[in-house]
């Protein structure tokens, strides 16, 4: 099978993981070799699907041992199987990088013979790129679950991001749906690539030269409406990652239908939606200071779908609003639905010099049709004072009913703040 | 109300910041006064001052010391070429010698929402273009981009490629300027170019092109398409170059 066969099928096999980032390292290039990383991330692309490409997203092979009956790789489904060898893996890349195509490579695999044999393959492959090519660019490699520690420390030496898959939001979901999977062999890798992390980083304040582990940080994915978790299990789990395995980023995959196994629920299309929802509730979780149980709760455990998370969040605290705008800390600024991160630091910025006015508001970009409810000038309330959430509800609908639709893909952009 | 003092440059970059730093020495409240282009009518209405490079250099220097980011502010404010905002420059400037870089947090102020949001512009598209750029092999070897970007921003594009590719023989090519970057053994060059004449391929290139528009083809999710999405991250302006868009 030549290069160009191999490709087609195993970037198309690669499609569904979702992570495209290559932002959060910066190494500069060596003198004789190509390529560094930028600490933003560069997209270089974007697909037909409108998600952003900027690493050569591919497997090594799609030969799997494994039997997940949400994967279209499973072993029991009858697609054309192949596998790259580390030299075609290289050689693309570089061609690839030399023509400004890409950030650089993301590496994932089936599981071949065993997790160690293919973990050693894929490692090869970017030891390959680093020592032999010198090659600077980004590298994301996915760890298979149940290699050896030493692999995995190998793989955080020669990547910048490593992340494995955590697949399904609880491990009675992954018992049922990919059984060859085992909750500790997923867990374990994440607790050590997070210890290795951390040492690494606190190696490299003493000396700094000290070797570099993942400097990109971890990430995982899980799918999303292929087990019947809810969205309240799903940002608890997610939490949990951020806290305590110290996690850079979840990924969230709407599950796109590639099997009729009876397990598995039947969708009309991908849940895009809910995915969508999922992504801004996971940014309350790490740029708006909230926590998985203000956003949802037992007794409101799924995410809303006419309204955004954070809009949501103040129609059922009318109490914490209208909030004054030239005298609002930061986190308190962050709450109101219409002003972001962005938005929020240029207030604080702007009224060092004067008091700001409800036109002020729009020249900064807070978006007024949503904020205007919910915030006060001087004392002054934009909107008329006593307004019920109801009725905020309703003519923030209205309002928006004439606006275009939210866009319904939202894999977001790779640049991660 | 007193009609505003109006004072004209000849139109380059050097005559720009002479003229601004001749009324920031002259002037008691430069909010005050209004800087144009010299048009070369008879009787034009306004006070010429000459330009004067050491002036304009040393003025830049002087902002770079004191607010480095407001002075790479001013400097994707020139790349953007735009016309007919050398008040709001002035002013922007004034403030900046007043408050220094947080200057550019003063959103609410005209002058500094004009300057901050056209610079922010050119900024964008020279991150744009750092992504989007493609290269194509010629026979000899070394590698050649050709864009037509919005903004003129071929120099600071051209010193990202020197670290990334430092490797590599290359050029950059602005098709609307034209003007040319080179990387060569080291050394970065900057020129325009009389004629283009469009060189011959590397034997592979079509090879390597073809692999390209076949991941690009496959790594999309068909049950996900959303041209309206792709096309707002990736206006359509820039796919007359892009590797992937040719031939659709």
């Amino acid at each position: 099978m030549d290069t160009l066969a191999k490709l087609q099928i195993l970037s198309g096999a690669a499609r569904y993981d979702a992570s495209c980032a290559s932002s959060g390292s910066k190494r500069e290039a060596s003198s004789g070799g190509i390529g560094n990383t930028s600490q933003s991330g560069i997209c270089h692309s974007w697909s037909d699907d409108g998600r952003c490409i900027s690493l050569l997203k591919i497997l090594l092979s799609n030969d799997c041992r494994y039997d997940c009956a949400y994967c279209v790789n499973r072993s029991s489904n009858s697609v054309e199987r192949a596998s790259f060898t580390a030299r075609e893996v290289v050689d693309l890349t570089l061609e690839f990088y030399r023509r400004n195509y890409i950030e650089g490579l993301f590496l994932s695999s089936a599981v071949m013979q065993s997790p160690d044999s293919t973990m050693d393959r894929m490692v090869r492959v970017v030891e390959t790129l680093r020592l032999e090519e010198q090659f600077g660019g980004y590298i994301h490699l996915k760890i298979i679950p149940g290699s050896s520690s030493e692999l995995v420390r190998k793989a955080g030496l020669y990547a910048d991001r490593i992340s494995v898959n955590i697949e399904l939001p609880s491990q009675a979901s992954l018992q049922r749906l990919a059984p060859q999977k085992h909750k500790d062999a997923i867990l374990d890798p994440m607790a050590l690539i997070g210890r290795e992390i951390t040492s690494s980083l606190v190696e490299r304040k003493a000396d700094r030269r000290a070797p570099r582990f993942a400097p990109a940080g971890q990430s995982t994915q899980m799918i999303i409406g292929a087990s019947p978790e809810n969205d309240f299990q799903i940002l608890r789990l997610s939490q949990g990652l951020y806290k305590k395995m110290n996690l850079k980023r979840v990924y969230y995959s709407a599950y796109v239908p590639v099997s009729d196994d009876n397990r598995l629920p039947v969708l009309a299309s991908p849940p895009l939606l809910r995915e969508h929802r999922l992504y801004q509730a996971d940014w309350l979780l790490r740029f708006y200071g909230f926590s998985a149980e203000e956003i949802l709760s037992d007794d409101l455990p799924f995410l809303d779908e006419t309204f955004d998370p954070k809009t949501a969040w103040a129609l059922r605290h009318p109490e914490f609003f209208p909030v004054e705008i030239n005298r609002a800390d930061y986190a308190t600024l962050l709450r109101v639905p219409g002003i972001g991160v962005t938005s929020a630091k240029r207030i604080i910025a702007a009224r060092r010099f004067s008091a700001i006015t409800p036109e002020g508001m729009k020249k900064i970009g807070v978006v007024m049709k949503r904020a205007k409810y919910f915030i006060a000038s001087s004392g002054r309330t934009f909107e008329k004072p006593v307004r019920t959430p109801a009725l905020i509800r309703q003519q923030l609908l209205l309002g928006e009913a004439t606006a275009t639709l939210p866009s319904r893909q939202l894999v977001l952009p790779g640049l991660s703040l | 109300m007193n009609a505003m003092k109006r004072y004209l440059y000849d139109g380059t970059a050097d005559g720009l910041f002479s003229a601004i730093s001749w009324i920031l020495e002259e002037e008691a409240d430069p909010e005050k006064v209004i800087l144009a282009e010299r048009e070369q009518t008879l009787f034009e209405d306004g006070f010429f001052i000459n330009t004067n490079v050491a002036q304009a250099e040393l003025l830049f220097t002087r902002l770079r010391n004191c607010a480095p980011d407001a002075a790479y502010s001013i400097y994707m404010f020139i790349l953007a070429e735009k016309c007919g905002m050398e008040s709001s420059l002035l002013h922007y400037i004034s403030l900046v010698f007043r408050h220094g870089d947080k200057v550019s947090g003063y959103l609410t102020h005209p002058a500094v929402r004009d300057i901050v949001s056209i610079a922010k512009k050119a900024g964008r598209e020279l991150h744009r273009m750092k992504g989007l750029l493609r290269f194509e092999k010629l026979q000899d070897g070394a590698y050649l981009a050709k864009m037509e970007p919005d903004h003129n921003i071929i120099q600071p594009l051209a010193s990202y490629f020197r670290t990334r590719l430092r490797a590599q023989h290359w050029f950059l090519y602005d098709v609307k300027r034209r003007t040319a970057a080179q990387w060569s053994r080291g050394v970065l060059q900057f020129g325009t170019i009389e004629q283009f004449i469009t060189p011959a391929l590397s034997e592979d290139e079509k090879k390597v092109q073809l692999l390209w528009q076949t991941f690009f083809k496959t790594i999309a999710i068909s049950d996900r398409k959303n041209p309206r999405l792709q096309k707002s991250n990736m206006p359509m302006k820039y796919w007359k170059y892009l590797t992937e868009k040719q031939g659709d």
